[in-house]
């Protein structure tokens, strides 16, 4: 137990109930910065329910319950860190959970059942939860929510069994039980009418995959809203798909702007993609810290950031660009002074697939069990391609070009060139020996690569560890088990040894 | 009812995809072109000397090698394929046309295609971006991605002629063959109709498997044959059903269906007659392609096409097939792990009993399903709660 990276057996501290036995004791310098930063967030917790609409939020839909348990994901989170790493995950992750408050915010003030605002609802255009958010970035004076986020995504990452009662519903209603479960889940939301009534009118889109394809036509049943259905082409590595991907993105902009009388903002667009840049830019040097052997910004304080950055943000919220520049002198400094991310660097990975949204700790776990330090994700490896600022015609194909490689679907669809053969084209350059593929047992478009991962795996000469995982439910495979898998690859196939002995096997089955 | 004189001969077709119909095609130095989904559009791949073939894997027993490369959750057909051709059983055709319609499908494809397990030389695939919407900016979409990988792949691989005279010809042989089949299903309307649903479902998905040259005197003489054939006297089935969703190839499901009572007087699925025997109505003045192109975009009922007008007009058209061929109920049937089906049919199962008041039979089942005794209980089962029904009914 001291200031050093693996000083304390973690495993420990698991007691087979919702919280741990206690505290992670990280020298006195790292736990007062992290128990200041912990008390940060209860703080912003205790703020945002003082608003009466959002304390009614929490009487009037179930999933609100599971944010109670936002300062575990923390402590999941930043489980093991010293020194940079540690202030990396906390600045990064907390500046998602109070933009997700302010998101929260706006849509239960808006809320009929609860703050009943009906001019702000005017403003606010509902977004599907796989739709990338910066066609709104034309239109300042809208608001865009996302209400599948705040009662799906992060809902199922803050509890593993946050989205199970949903599930069930989506089961009862007919869906069968082996479609991916983040879009049966939203149904089984919008089915239970948990889901705020809000919004002008919709757009949705064709991304992440089939079933969620599919959700969204019984949920546009359900949402009496105007509704756009964005098709985004499948094939979206081909040059060929480009000029459809753009008409698409100027009809999604023409439906807005009939549903609420708003002209496109060129000019805004212009300059809040000017920051998306800026934060792409920022990307591009993390990921060259990584291909040192002293990275700094990794696993999910990466992949969890990106994604809203990516996804949600998409430039309009100046402070992510704050936190980038922050983030990225914390990353030089700790590259300077050569920090591991582990005790012991073992091997470089990227894990590839979808994560699993009830274990995002998995990479974590793997570093501080056996030094498998994931670099970078699937879901983060997505469009860095620069937006056009200043030609309207080359922005509209940019911005096609931008929603077709949303997270995931820009690697689930668009077949084995994006797929498969990036992989390894990925493992060259971040030099990585080993890829943790995730098998998500709801992921078809993955799945399908099955045997294929498998042989040129072994064609590159890169160790391939499955951890099978039911993305949002646990009940078909749980951590334990994604471990497990992991565990029996390093026993019987390196021969390894854990650098924690005591997280090799734990039960954290009851836990958040 | 005695036998169609033509029923055995196409039975024995359907037993293996590389058939004696497919097999004399080749001798005479046709191309096949192997195709998996709808979204391509038939004449295209019926083109000067090349016929369409769809692929399908009869008589699967094991999928064991399927499954390793495609894991268990993935769709039966995909991999029965896949299977297929790992066996060597597709090293007949000179290409396959594949759209990226359905993941797994297309993964099906992509495995068929990195594994190399067609060596043939000069064997290639093409993938396409279909529509996923039914309107004019998809439109022009999907007639520029047949264009570039359909019609100039065959032209520049295989020496096609890719002409608007060659489209137009393809066009008029599909649309013999469409006639013909609507012509013959049309008998299914009768009250006590002089051919079964398990008939028509063979001789319609022979029309997909085999040159059409090759069909067209089939259904010609089974259509003169109808006209004067007797029904039995006593209609065996004790309900009239519309049998909707995802693609049957194999014919034992309808006979299933029927021998457990239920008439299939209509069919809407993949490989059936609704939508995909409607004849191709080209408009004056327009460009051909976009003709041909325009009629799958319209009629196609696939539910990957995800705007809500054409969801809804799912509904209306089943509801339109189930009045017309005087359907007591409907099944929705779903190969399992379909992700498509698996939400269409447990919407549509809800719009069709709430909204439009049938009975719904809402199932999933395996890739080989002719001998399931599950299914059999439920359709059974469905066919009783009908007659209870309509008894209930009586008395009110």
């Amino acid at each position: 137990m001291g200031k050093s990276m693996g000083s304390e057996p973690l495993g420990k501290l698991y007691g087979g109930k919702k919280a741990k036995k206690r505290r992670e004791w990280r020298g006195l310098r790292d736990t007062w910065y992290d128990y200041v930063h912990w008390l940060g967030i209860w703080g912003t917790l205790i703020a945002f329910m003082l608003h009466p609409s959002n304390l009614k939020a929490f009487f009037r839909y179930r999933w609100m319950v599971h944010y109670l348990a936002v300062p575990d994901f923390f402590d999941r989170h930043t489980e093991g860190m010293r020194g940079t790493q540690l202030r990396v995950a906390r600045v990064a992750l907390e500046l998602v959970v109070r933009d997700m408050c302010k998101s929260m915010a706006i849509m239960f003030r808006a809320d009929p059942e609860l703050g009943n605002d009906k001019k702000l609802n005017e403003k606010l255009v509902v977004f599907d939860e796989n739709m990338m958010s910066q066609i709104m970035n034309g239109f300042p004076n809208l608001k865009w929510v996302c209400v599948e986020v705040p009662s799906v995504y992060t809902c199922a990452m803050m509890a593993q069994d946050g989205v199970l009662y949903y599930l069930d519903k989506a089961q009862e209603y007919g869906i069968p039980s082996d479609v991916c479960p983040m879009p049966a889940a939203e149904l089984g939301v919008a089915l239970e009418g948990d889901f705020p009534k809000i919004g002008k009118c919709a757009v949705q889109c064709n991304t992440t995959c089939d079933g969620s394809i599919m959700g969204n036509s019984v949920m546009a049943s359900r949402m009496n809203l105007p509704t756009f259905q964005l098709a985004v082409p499948i094939r979206h590595g081909e040059e060929s798909v480009q000029q459809y991907a753009a008409e698409e993105i100027l009809n999604a902009i023409a439906f807005i702007e009939k549903q609420t009388g708003e002209a496109f903002d060129w000019n805004a667009f212009f300059e809040t993609m000017k920051r998306f840049n800026k934060e792409t830019e920022y990307l591009l040097e993390w990921y060259d810290i990584s291909r040192t052997p002293y990275p700094q910004v990794t696993g999910n304080s990466l992949s969890l950031y990106r994604y809203a950055v990516y996804m949600a943000a998409g430039g309009r919220v100046k402070d992510f660009l704050t936190t980038d520049e922050k983030l990225t002198r914390l990353a030089m400094k700790g590259y300077e002074k050569k920090e591991l991310m582990a005790k012991e660097v073992r091997h470089r990975a990227i894990t590839w697939g979808v994560q699993s949204a009830y274990y995002t700790a998995f990479g974590i776990w793997l570093q501080n069990c056996w030094g498998i330090v994931p670099l970078v994700d699937m879901l983060t490896l997505c469009s860095t391609r620069m937006i056009n600022t200043e030609d309207k015609d080359k922005a509209v194909y940019d911005l096609a070009y931008l929603y077709e490689k949303m997270i995931m679907r820009s690697r689930s669809n668009g077949g084995y060139e994006v797929g498969v053969a990036d992989l390894w084209r990925f493992c060259e350059s971040f030099h990585v020996d080993m890829v943790i593929m995730y098998a998500h047992m709801g992921c078809k478009s993955m799945s399908g690569y099955h045997g294929l991962f498998e042989e040129e795996a072994r064609a590159h000469g890169i160790h391939l560890v499955w951890a099978t995982h039911g993305l949002m439910d646990a009940r078909g495979a749980s951590r334990k088990d994604m471990r497990t898998e992991v565990n029996r690859y390093m026993r019987t196939v390196l021969r390894e040894e854990p650098l924690d002995p005591s997280l090799e096997d734990f039960d954290d089955e009851l836990a958040w | 009812m005695k036998d169609l004189v033509h029923i055995y001969e196409l039975e024995k077709l359907l037993q293996d995809s590389c058939n004696d119909a497919v097999r004399q095609a080749k001798a005479q130095g046709q191309y096949a072109i192997g195709s998996v989904c709808a979204m391509i559009p038939e004449p295209l791949l019926n083109l000067d000397n090349c016929f369409s073939v769809r692929l399908r894997a009869p008589r699967t027993g094991s999928m064991e090698m399927g499954t390793y490369y495609m894991t268990s959750i993935m769709c039966e057909c995909a991999r029965a394929l896949l299977e297929r051709a790992i066996e060597g059983g597709y090293g007949y055709l000179d290409c396959i046309i594949a759209p990226d319609a359905c993941a797994q499908m297309n993964r099906c494809v992509e495995n068929i295609d990195k594994l190399g397990l067609i060596d043939k030389e000069n064997f290639f695939v093409t993938y396409s971006d279909v529509p996923m919407k039914s309107d004019e900016t998809a439109l022009r979409h999907y007639v520029r991605q047949m264009r570039q990988y359909v019609l100039e792949p065959l032209n520049r691989n295989l020496g096609v002629d890719v002409s608007d005279e060659a489209l137009r010809r393809a066009v008029e042989k599909q649309n013999q063959v469409n006639r013909l089949v609507m012509e013959i299903g049309e008998y299914r309307k009768e009250a006590n109709p002089r051919i079964t649903g398990y008939e028509f479902a063979v001789l319609c998905l022979s029309t997909f498997v085999c040159p059409k040259e090759y069909i067209l005197p089939i259904l010609e003489e089974t259509l003169d044959e109808l006209k004067r054939r007797e029904p039995d006297k006593k209609n065996p089935c004790r309900a009239r059903v519309v049998m909707v969703g995802s693609e049957i190839d194999d014919p034992d499901l309808i006979r299933l269906t029927e021998e457990a009572g239920a008439l299939v007087a209509a069919d809407c699925y993949c490989l059936g007659s609704f939508p995909e025997r409607l004849e191709i109505q080209l408009a004056d003045g327009e460009d051909v392609l976009t003709g041909i192109c325009r009629h799958y975009m319209e009629k196609g009922q696939c539910p990957r096409f995800m705007n809500t007008e054409k969801i809804r007009e799912r509904h209306e058209y089943v509801d339109a097939l189930a009045r017309e061929f005087h359907a007591d109920g409907i099944i929705y049937q779903q190969i399992k792990f379909c992700d498509y089906w698996g939400y269409e049919r447990a919407y549509a199962g809800e719009v069709m009993r709430e909204q439009y008041g049938y009975p719904v039979l809402s199932v999933d089942r395996p890739y080989v399903a002719g001998g399931s005794g599950q299914l059999r209980t439920r359709v059974q089962a469905f066919v009783e709660s009908i007659e209870i029904k309509k008894l209930n009914r009586k008395d009110k």
